[in-house]
């Protein structure tokens, strides 16, 4: 597989969560914005490349009865680095992820790929996959948080949209909107393809 | 076998203590950063709420107990105090509004000498999205502003008082009118500690 | 002379009832109440009927000519859909709230599972407690009924739920004035709904549907009867905090849930043991959620909750097959 199509797999042909529908648990409880969407992406993304990478490098080095801790540690650390980062320099994101940043830990999407792809791959194909793997999954992030947004509280990344006249749906930014709005962007996803 | 083990445990150990080691030093790094990110949170707060001031309020501190918690534990509240010119110009405190619709409503209260309310901010809340969290609002909190317990009538419209509720939504703000009128009523009955010279910090 | 020979698997006899037939006899036996709301609400009312009704119609023409099938509208279930989101409605509904209630319920609520007949919850509830959560503001302002020979101008009110809610949840005690208004709750004559607030004309109509074999009594007798049984256990328990039963009956989405939309055959068990054990479960959560939940009114939750248990339930009361030995 070359390099360019282990990086663009993941962000349509294999989208973790438009294909996979890994991750669930981040992408339907802090999409509540755009921003917050961006911002989970971002840490997510950042956590990916970087166990990737190291998994990658000690791949020969780990026992394979001890992988999943050993892989578990790795990842724990990244997340840990992220959180202490952003709260020291982007506080306010900080504020607004909350639990969902320590959260990114038990991604199930950040093990999978250790697991399933850089466990068994050279370093950069690994650097590669969790990157495109990370874009995909910040860009679903961004389009339902930017959905919900819009039909939540009628605005897109913070900037009104729509008049004074405009009723915010309560409903989309409240939990059940996050699940209504992934089914039907799945929905549309899955009409497209066939469409093709 | 034994061999095995060992090995397991040696490359489990190595990973997280290198993951050990690289955490300190991330957290060193981070420590300053995080502390000043914590009391910009707190004097963004504070100056929210207060008049004008050139001191640091957060360091300025007088500790009042409040009553008990449901253990039996003493309530600590913080007076943070605002000066200006050495004379002080009014003090900040956090009271809790424990009737919110969804739990408790934390709301920071700047109280000037003359036992009006500078501003009020609301620090949290789990209020309902479009109904209850309208409490966060700065017109609705404008309200409060040049009020004291002479002044106002602290109720809400629906309950014959002077504050606004919203439609759909009385409960919020009644916990709110509620919990700064508790507060000024215990701004009165310590003023003399809140606003004594040096106080303790 | 055609030879052919026909050939298909039973059943062959046909008991004459068809979908449309049905779904006649259940706006017939809604009109009582669908009068009784234009009555109370006036023209507001009927605006609120009409956009909710043919808003349900168009979107279902629309749904079909999108999902390139034959079109379903004749079968009535759409108009039906749209008279009982109309029921549920407040009568002084924006013009917009009522057009997209009838496209949640039609689009989310049917269409998007394959149309009538696959629609795991009750369309017209789905839309209904989507516009109650989304809109919560605009859901709960209730006018006054202004009967049509008063000529007043319509005044905002609270619901009897919604008062007796507010008075507890703030003073621990029932309003005063609970019980002095049961005769106009049963007429008709309070806050609410369109198809809230006419005990009489609802019972009527839902009488009727089980006098023409439309439904059975089973859902509806252990619905009211088990909301019923339980408020009355809490109100002899105490009677300062917690209503009597016969407010429970009359106010409320109640008769109208329990007769019209939690016998919906789609999303309702097909045994007859089944269907006691859905009116149980409807009835238990109404009146929990009336008593002790974050909103004045249960019904609507209440049915939908159980519309999901449905095929569980289905799945627990399977009639024995001829023949078939008890397991040991």
């Amino acid at each position: 597989m070359s390099l360019v199509k282990t990086f663009t797999k993941g962000i349509w042909k294999e989208n973790a969560v438009f294909k996979l529908l890994l991750g669930m648990c981040p992408l339907l409880a802090v999409t509540t914005s755009a921003e917050n969407g961006l911002g989970m992406g971002a840490a997510s993304t950042f956590v990916l490349v970087c166990s990737n990478i190291v998994v990658a490098i000690l791949r020969k080095l780990i026992p394979s009865k001890v992988r999943i801790p050993a892989f578990i540690i790795i990842i724990a650390t990244f997340v840990t680095i992220v959180q202490l980062c952003m709260e020291a320099w982007v506080y306010g994101l900080y504020q607004s992820l909350g639990i969902f940043i320590p959260l990114i830990v038990v991604n199930c999407l950040i093990l999978g790929r250790a697991e399933a792809f850089a466990s068994k791959r050279p370093i950069i194909d690994s650097a590669v996959d969790g990157l495109g793997m990370g874009l995909g999954f910040t860009l679903a992030l961004f389009i339902l948080g930017a959905v919900r947004e819009i039909f939540g509280s009628g605005q897109l990344l913070g900037i009104s949209l729509f008049g004074a006249g405009y009723q915010p749906m309560l409903l989309m930014i409240l939990p059940p909107g996050a699940f209504i709005s992934l089914g039907l962007l799945l929905a549309l996803m899955n009409k497209v393809e066939a469409g093709r | 076998m034994l061999k095995d083990m060992a090995r397991l445990l040696i490359t489990l150990t190595i990973i997280a203590a290198s993951a050990g080691f690289l955490l300190s030093q991330v957290e060193q790094a981070t420590r300053e950063p995080i502390k000043e990110q914590r009391r910009l949170q707190m004097v963004k707060a504070l100056s929210a709420v207060l008049p004008e001031f050139d001191n640091s309020p957060d360091t300025d501190i007088v500790s009042l107990q409040n009553g008990v918690n449901k253990k039996g534990e003493p309530v600590q509240v913080a007076f943070y105090r605002a000066r200006k010119e050495g004379e002080i110009v009014g003090a900040a405190f956090k009271v809790i509004a424990p009737d919110g619709y969804t739990g408790n409503i934390e709301v920071m209260i700047g109280v000037r000498p003359d036992e009006m309310v500078n501003a009020i901010e609301i620090l949290t809340h789990a209020e309902t999205p479009g109904l209850g969290d309208k409490i966060t609002f700065s017109s609705w909190k404008d309200l409060f502003k040049n009020k004291g317990l002479d002044n106002a009538d602290w109720r809400v419209k629906k309950d014959g008082g002077e504050f606004d509720q919203f439609s759909g939504a009385t409960i919020s703000p009644r916990a709110v009118v509620g919990a700064v009128k508790k507060g000024l009523e215990f701004f009165r009955e310590n003023k003399a500690k809140i606003l004594a010279e040096g106080g303790q910090s | 002379m055609d030879n052919t020979l026909y050939l298909s698997s039973s059943p062959h006899i046909h008991s004459g009832e068809t979908t449309e037939r049905i779904m006649r006899l259940v706006i017939y036996a809604l009109l009582p109440a669908a009068a009784v709301s234009l009555y109370f609400f006036g023209l507001p009312a009927l605006k609120t009927l009409l956009i909710c009704t043919l808003g349900c119609i168009a979107f279902e023409a629309l749904a079909n000519k999108l999902m390139k099938q034959p079109l379903t509208v004749k079968d009535g279930s759409g108009a039906l859909t749209g008279i009982l989101l109309a029921l549920n409605m407040p009568a002084s509904s924006a013009w917009w709230l009522s057009l997209l209630g009838a496209a949640v319920a039609i689009l989310i609520g049917k269409m998007i599972y394959g149309g009538l007949g696959y629609n795991p919850f009750n369309p017209a509830l789905v839309a209904r407690v989507v516009l109650l959560i989304s809109f919560p503001v605009q859901m709960t302002s209730w006018t006054a009924p202004a009967p049509l020979t008063t000529g007043i101008d319509a005044v905002t009110a609270a619901t009897p739920l919604g008062e007796m809610k507010m008075s507890v949840m703030l003073t621990g005690k029932l309003p005063e004035n609970l019980n002095s208004g049961m005769l106009d709750y049963f007429t008709g004559n309070m806050a609410g709904c369109l198809g809230e607030v006419s005990a009489i004309a609802l019972l009527a109509g839902g009488l009727f549907l089980i006098y023409k074999k439309v439904i059975t009594w089973h859902i509806p007798v252990s619905f009211i009867g088990t909301t019923l049984g339980v408020g009355a256990i809490f109100w002899l328990v105490d009677a300062s905090k917690y209503p009597n039963p016969l407010f429970h009956l009359l106010t409320g989405g109640l008769i109208l849930g329990a007769f019209f939309m939690a016998t919906d055959m789609v999303t309702s068990p097909v045994t007859y043991q089944g269907m006691l054990i859905f009116g149980f479960g409807c009835g238990l959560l109404t009146i929990l959620i009336r008593l002790f939940g974050g909103y004045p009114e249960g019904v609507s939750f209440a049915i939908l909750l159980m519309n999901a248990a449905t095929p569980l339930i289905d799945r627990y009361c399977r009639p024995k097959i001829y023949g078939q030995v008890e397991k040991a």
